[in-house]
């Protein structure tokens, strides 16, 4: 199988108001599978935005290469393909949503690209449907709750087609309701749909959940793999100014202090497993 | 705060609701031409029918559509009254020192003050019986002819759809501000006109930034939703003339030509 997201060797400068160089990604090799679900972890400046913004050619690479289904991102002829692919959804609801009215909203992505009016209806209805946001079809969207705010944009990747999408913390501003219907819309888009989800996140809980953890620091991945493994690094983790989840952070204290644990303790239930 | 409305769409079902925004649009221009026309009583009278006929079909409350008026009602009665006492005429009714009331002068008076209530009642059915939203899109519609000319009808109208989004929204921040400077001891209410004007820019200042900020994160999501211009772009709503629209184009145009009528007809015979 081929990856949904092929990135090599991606480095990228730009100058800051300052006027100085600044080396914000280096050495990144990454290959993102259809159908996974990945989390990006990493402390703020560490380079989680910038590289999610060259999975749909916002940004371009200053050296190395991104391919989005074999597609070149430095290619002006394939942006608008890449930008269908893979979907976008931001940090602050407000700033992403064009329309007064929520299912002119949605309509923005495909009526950009040219769809025929019957069939951005049908999309319309068929994302706002998957997003359980049917209801609000006629709502003014300063109306509508955080969470609501980015389903609804949510919704709009999928109108456009996107099989594959990126969310830059997109419950960073959310209360802890709205958190858990992104995180929960997104499995199920991922499980249901096969949808391909790379989720940026600095909430540890939402990123034990991915299938596989990316975690960044200072513009290059430092470690990635399975969240067992990644978050039974304790040490790791809090040297980059990373907080593991509680439990793992228990066991590895308890581990420390003689207790016989076994590794790979990430969950409650497992501590608690563990403990009886 | 949170529930303002835009404008002062009345929401209904109505005939005059369901009908074409550009409908609606180019008949409130042309029954504008239309109270130009009228020169007699009669003109009046007939125009002032059709207005409560207007109304009575759509369902607004008809207080509603005359007040209106209000904004300009001073600009009215200085226009009565200028035309009143400094008109000039043949029929003087009553004279004090250099000012004389004349029948003509009184005749006009109120000819113009009924055009400027007329012109502002009929312009504001059109925003009442049509949301912003609806009437942006008319607008674009209508103005596209125009763009080989270099109308930026696509832009306009994107400018006025995420004006209309992003009004609410700033809103509220404007709300957030001005409590957060309170909490700190600002004091909007006191003070002359000068000290007032100044004390609006601890809340202009941040306000415009964030509008600002929030600009620049609103242009690079619409770019990663494919966005790039009108070019090729297709819509959810295509406006569509119905029966109706004829009906109502049809009851322009016979108002029209009956004002017209009444003014230069007598003259052919």
């Amino acid at each position: 199988m081929d990856p949904v997201i092929d990135v090599q060797g991606l480095k990228h400068v730009y100058t800051d108001s300052d006027n100085n160089q600044v080396t914000a990604l280096e050495q990144i090799d990454l290959q993102i599978m259809p159908g996974e679900f990945v989390a990006i972890i990493g402390a703020n400046g560490s380079g989680k935005s910038t590289l999610a913004r060259h999975f749909n050619a916002l940004l371009l690479p200053t050296e190395g290469s991104v391919k989005i289904n074999g597609m070149d991102t430095l290619e002006e002829n394939n942006i608008w393909k890449i930008r269908q692919q893979v979907g976008m959804v931001f940090q602050n609801p407000d700033n992403q949503i064009v329309a007064a009215i929520v299912e002119e909203d949605v309509a923005f992505g495909p009526e950009n690209i040219g769809v025929s009016t019957d069939e951005i209806r049908r999309r319309v209805d068929d994302a706002l449907r998957i997003v359980d946001m049917e209801e609000y079809r006629t709502h003014a969207p300063h109306l509508l709750s955080g969470g609501q705010k980015q389903r609804i944009a949510i919704a709009g990747t999928l109108a456009l087609g996107s099989e594959c999408i990126v969310l830059d913390e997109p419950t960073a501003m959310l209360d802890p309701k709205g958190r858990s219907e992104i995180l929960s819309t997104m499995k199920r888009l991922n499980k249901e749909k096969n949808i391909t989800v790379v989720y940026i996140t600095h909430f540890m809980k939402e990123a034990m959940q991915a299938d596989r953890v990316i975690v960044m620091c200072r513009g290059r991945i430092m470690m990635q793999g399975a969240p067992k493994d990644i978050f039974s690094r304790v040490d790791e983790l809090e040297k980059i100014g990373l907080e593991a989840p509680m439990a793992a952070k228990f066991a590895y204290e308890l581990r420390k202090s003689g207790a016989k644990l076994p590794q790979g303790i990430i969950t409650n239930e497992e501590l608690a497993t563990a403990l009886q | 705060m949170l529930n303002i409305t835009l404008g002062q769409y009345y929401p209904g079902n109505s005939f005059i609701h369901q009908l074409d925004p550009r409908t609606k649009i180019l008949a409130t221009l042309l029954l504008i031409v239309a109270v130009f026309l009228a020169d007699a009583a009669v003109g009046y009278g007939i125009l002032c029918a059709m207005v409560v006929l207007i109304v009575s079909v759509s369902g607004i409350p008809f207080m509603m559509v005359l007040k209106s008026v209000k904004p300009l009602l001073l600009i009215i009665v200085m226009t009565l009254m200028l035309h009143v006492f400094l008109g000039q005429g043949e029929h003087v009714l009553y004279q004090w020192k250099i000012f004389k009331v004349t029948e003509e002068g009184l005749q006009m008076g109120v000819k113009m003050s009924m055009r400027l209530i007329l012109l502002l009642m009929i312009s504001s059915i059109l925003t009442f019986t049509t949301s912003p939203i609806v009437l942006t899109d008319g607008i674009e519609s209508l103005l596209r002819p125009f763009r080989v000319i270099g109308v930026p009808a696509h832009e306009l109208a994107m400018m006025m759809t995420i004006a209309l989004r992003f009004i609410p929204t700033l809103m509220e921040e404007t709300d957030r501000i001005i409590k957060a400077q309170t909490a700190r001891g600002a004091d909007f209410s006191g003070g002359n006109l000068l000290s007032r004007a100044k004390n609006m820019l601890p809340i202009l200042v941040p306000l415009f930034i964030s509008a600002f900020r929030r600009a620049d994160d609103l242009a690079v999501a619409m770019e990663a939703r494919c966005y790039r211009g009108g070019e090729g772009r297709t819509r959810m709503h295509e406006l569509a003339y119905r029966s109706g629209d004829f009906v109502a184009f049809a009851f322009t145009f016979a108002m029209i030509g009956l004002l017209a009528f009444l003014r230069w007809g007598p003259s052919l015979f």
